[in-house]
């Protein structure tokens, strides 16, 4: 089981993004639970959503303490540290920036993967949602989830341009990643 | 009431079915309230009615008891927060399912204008489609002679007694049927049992009315027992309330007012006043106080009625 | 005009409350009450827009008050209607002197109710006090503890309410916010199967309705011997309750393919030493402490609580008798009792099932997170106690932290 903790400022679309990413494992005969966040905010650091992802079904509905991966939508999130607390040893994150981070934000993380998710939001509709080309990074950074999957589900989201639009996002994130790997 | 020819005057032209109600029933001597719904009864007729009731002077009459009732009518008791709403749920699925209804809530002042007045101006939001009929003894006389939000100001009532520290109930009435026609309900009438035509009438048109929307009759409905008043005189009284425009007749549709009584002289209301005991403490400092609420509420009532679209 | 995708059983990712509009919708209900209110706002407008589409057929009133709408489905059930309507805590509690003519009136109207902290401090978070305040209403009260059995739980509430040995109002209740908009994996159920499990009702003797113009009614005046004929009939209906309900959750197994125990469902209790006793989300969370405990070697069981009203006093006994220690989560309090309000319940089966060490675990309120630690504390506590140690009877364990 996947355990994954969304962070963004609102309007970002943690929550949208924590149930596509749900959506896109159930198409693949698999499992997933995501909630949005409600209670209080530990130290000032703004999670918004938590979702469990598995091939067996999830049982829990507790939040998320020992996250495998973080997804942080807001660039400025990412030198937060309260935003790592948790990670887990071979940790994930999959940001949202067009630069590394200059120092390795937590003994646990592994592997970073990031893309400039508000320019190719911009870009391909027009806002800078970046919530599903974030996805796509996660696709190609972890091989948890396919791509295709993710892009089947959006459609359960999304209608016309929006749902094109984004389709291109989750493409770009995938292709356009720039993976560092400690 | 036949004419020395032997015809029927014109009320019984407007009764559809007999009496639903048993003899006997337990209003007080002399009781309106009786008056109304036997009239009621007789003039809307049974063959599709559901009337609802709550508890107040009218519950021991049209509420069952154990399996046996005092009238053979359909009925649904709900609770004093809820006729309109209950009304609702009835009317909707009837018209739902193509059941011929009328769906009548009869329910006293306390009722519609205090507890019940949420669900009431809910359901003429919506436009619901039934006929709510508001008996008005101004208080809750049930339970012994509260005052309720249709209490007129200066009245001695249980609650709102007279003494050294007061005098009666100190606010003024609200005027519950004109905030019901300001709804913009398709239709909104005064009526009392001294003018059983002009009852009828409007009893009739209600019923055509429902079809459109929610249909609302205010009965001005004296309670000797509890206003100190002698049982045998409650249709002069009546008769007296509207001669001196202390319950002016109208009805208003979709919000346009006509008055269906013209008063041509009124009367001075001192005396009504004079009848009714509950107002016995009053000085004439006090009725003229009174006369010029009247005057005031009739000016305003006639002024609306000039509005035409 | 049915979609295509009604015609076969469709496999989404939905939240709870969707799951619960989901399941009345294909229960085709005649008249819907509608008012907005956290947590449960997303189910009302799921319904709106299923009306829109031309998937439900129903009468869609929006009300200006919770009140009005447990009033309006009541008198339309009265007519014959099949209702529904959603609440949540203060709701709930507004519309409490119509819940009790509803149940007095033996209706049978089915309500969700995403449970939520009630008035007295301002609350709008996660909690069960909502259900607890109106377990004397007479109303059937179900739980369900996750997104599919939401849905289901809805179907079978109905099948329930209008089996005319029973033909009382049913709640389900299900979490505020770690349910209502959890978003799961849920098998929405094709309408053909819902209609096949819902016709056997139709073959029933017809329960009594209101029709204009026959001289009967409803809300008569109860008259000493006769108040308590109907009083005892209502009570006696509850108890008949229990035993439909099991038999309603094996056909529902047999039609649908999935059951979930009827009143009580035991997980891993029958060698079980001590026992965990829950209701709602949190027995998801349990379930997995559970197993990992287990690994350990620790004889440990989970009793989830299906059926809260009337209370499955002998199917628990059956369960708990000879267990060594209890330990009962409450997301709620009993006021004046100082314990939780299910471990009370619990408690009050001593003379079944023998004096067994049982403790109160106060938790889950506010939306505060009831974690896998928390649960990891609880069965150290009950292990304890199952050993002979003394023991603290009511434990407020999200103030522990």
């Amino acid at each position: 089981m996947y355990e994954v903790r969304f962070h963004g400022r609102g309007g970002q679309g943690a929550v949208v993004a924590s149930r596509v990413l749900a959506n896109a494992f159930v198409r693949e005969g698999k499992f997933g639970s995501a909630f949005p966040m409600f209670g209080f905010e530990r130290r000032g650091v703004p999670v918004t959503a938590y979702g469990r992802y598995d091939d067996k079904p999830i049982l829990e509905k507790t939040q998320i303490y020992e996250p495998h991966c973080l997804i942080v939508l807001d660039p400025s999130q990412s030198k937060t540290p309260g935003v790592y607390e948790g990670l887990r040893k071979g940790g994930v994150l999959i940001l949202n920036s067009p630069k590394e981070p200059t120092t390795k934000p937590h003994e646990n993380l592994a592997v970073a993967g990031l893309a400039n998710a508000d320019k190719i939001a911009m870009e391909e509709i027009g806002m800078a949602a970046p919530n599903i080309c974030m996805l796509g990074v996660l696709a190609a950074a972890t091989g948890w989830i396919k791509l295709e999957s993710i892009l089947a589900g959006l459609e359960d989201y999304f209608e016309d341009k929006k749902l094109e639009g984004n389709r291109r996002c989750a493409e770009r994130g995938f292709k356009e990643i720039n993976i560092v790997r400690y | 009431m036949a004419t020395k020819k032997g015809k029927l005057s014109k009320v019984f032209d407007y009764f559809s079915d007999q009496d639903p109600f048993a003899p006997g029933v337990s209003c007080c001597a002399g009781c309106p309230l009786e008056l109304a719904l036997r009239f009621m009864g007789k003039v809307l007729g049974r063959k599709d009615m559901v009337i609802t009731g709550t508890p107040g002077c009218a519950n021991p009459v049209l509420t069952g008891q154990n399996v046996g009732a005092w009238h053979t009518l359909t009925s649904y008791g709900t609770l004093m927060t809820s006729a309109a709403s209950n009304a609702t749920g009835l009317s909707r699925y009837y018209r739902k399912i193509g059941q011929d209804a009328t769906v009548v809530c009869f329910n006293g002042d306390g009722c519609a204008a205090d507890i019940g007045f949420q669900n009431l101006s809910g359901a003429a939001e919506r436009n619901e489609k039934f006929i709510y009929i508001c008996y008005d003894n101004e208080g809750y006389m049930n339970t012994g002679v509260q005052r309720s939000s249709t209490t007129p100001a200066g009245a001695r009532t249980a609650t709102t007694p007279v003494g050294p520290m007061r005098r009666g109930k100190p606010t003024r009435r609200k005027n519950l049927a004109l905030l019901m026609a300001m709804h913009w309900i398709p239709y909104a009438a005064t009526a009392t049992l001294s003018h059983l035509e002009d009852f009828a009438e409007k009893l009739v048109k209600a019923k055509q009315k429902k079809e459109e929307g929610l249909s609302f009759i205010h009965i001005f409905c004296p309670c000797p027992t509890g206003w100190g008043v002698p049982s045998d005189i409650a249709i002069e009284l009546c008769r007296t309330a509207v001669r001196t425009n202390y319950f002016p007749l109208w009805e208003a549709e979709n919000g346009i007012v006509r008055i269906t009584h013209e008063v041509k002289k009124p009367r001075p209301v001192s005396e009504y006043l004079n009848l009714v005991k509950k107002f016995s403490h009053m000085t004439p400092e006090e009725q003229q106080v009174v006369q010029e609420g009247i005057d005031f509420d009739y000016a305003f009532l006639t002024h609306l009625a000039k509005f035409r679209r | 005009m049915v979609k295509k995708e009604e015609s076969m059983a469709a496999i989404k990712v939905i939240t709870g409350n969707s799951a619960a509009a989901y399941g009345a919708m294909l229960c085709r209900p005649e008249v819907v009450a509608m008012y907005p209110i956290t947590p449960q706002t997303e189910v009302v407008e799921e319904l709106s827009r299923f009306h829109a589409e031309g998937r439900l057929e129903a009468e869609m009133v929006e009300v200006e008050g919770e009140n009005s709408a447990m009033n309006i489905v009541t008198a339309a059930s009265a007519a014959g209607a099949r209702v529904f309507t959603a609440t949540s805590s203060y709701g709930l509690v507004f519309m409490y002197d119509a819940l009790l003519q509803t149940a007095g009136y033996r209706v049978p109207v089915v309500m969700v109710i995403a449970n939520r902290e009630t008035p007295g401090i301002t609350g709008v978070s996660a909690g069960q006090q909502d259900m607890i305040s109106t377990r004397d209403s007479g109303w059937i009260s179900l739980v369900a503890s996750n997104c599919q059995e939401i849905l289901d739980s809805v179907i079978m509430a109905y099948r329930l309410a209008e089996d005319s040995e029973v033909q009382l109002p049913v709640m389900v209740n299900y979490d505020g916010f770690y349910l209502s908009f959890l978003a799961e994996k849920v098998e929405i159920p094709s309408r053909e199967k819902v209609d096949a499990f819902l016709s056997p009702l139709k073959n029933q003797p017809p329960r009594p309705v209101l029709v204009p113009g026959k001289p009967a009614g409803f809300g008569t005046h109860g008259l000493l011997e006769g108040y308590i004929e109907l009083r005892y009939k209502h009570f006696a209906a509850l108890e008949r309750a229990k035993g439909k309900f099991e038999d309603i959750d094996r056909l529902f197994g047999k039609h649908f393919g999935r059951s979930y125990g009827g009143q009580v469902d035991a997980y891993r209790t029958d060698d079980a030493e001590i026992v965990l006793v829950a209701a709602g989300s949190v027995t998801g969370t349990a379930q997995r402490v559970v197993d990992l405990q287990r690994e350990k070697g620790v004889k440990i069981g989970l009793v989830r609580l299906r059926m809260f009203r009337p209370f499955p006093r002998e199917r628990l006994a059956q369960v708990l008798k000879g267990k060594k220690a209890i330990g009962v989560i409450d997301r709620s309090i009993c006021f004046g009792w100082n314990c939780g309000p299910i471990f009370m319940e619990i408690r009050a089966l001593t003379p079944e099932i023998g004096p067994i060490p049982m403790q109160s675990f106060i938790c889950g309120m506010a939306n505060m997170d009831v974690s896998t630690y928390q649960i990891d504390r609880m069965v150290e506590l009950v292990q304890s106690a199952s050993a002979g140690n003394e023991y603290q009877e009511v434990r407020w364990i999200s103030m522990e932290e």
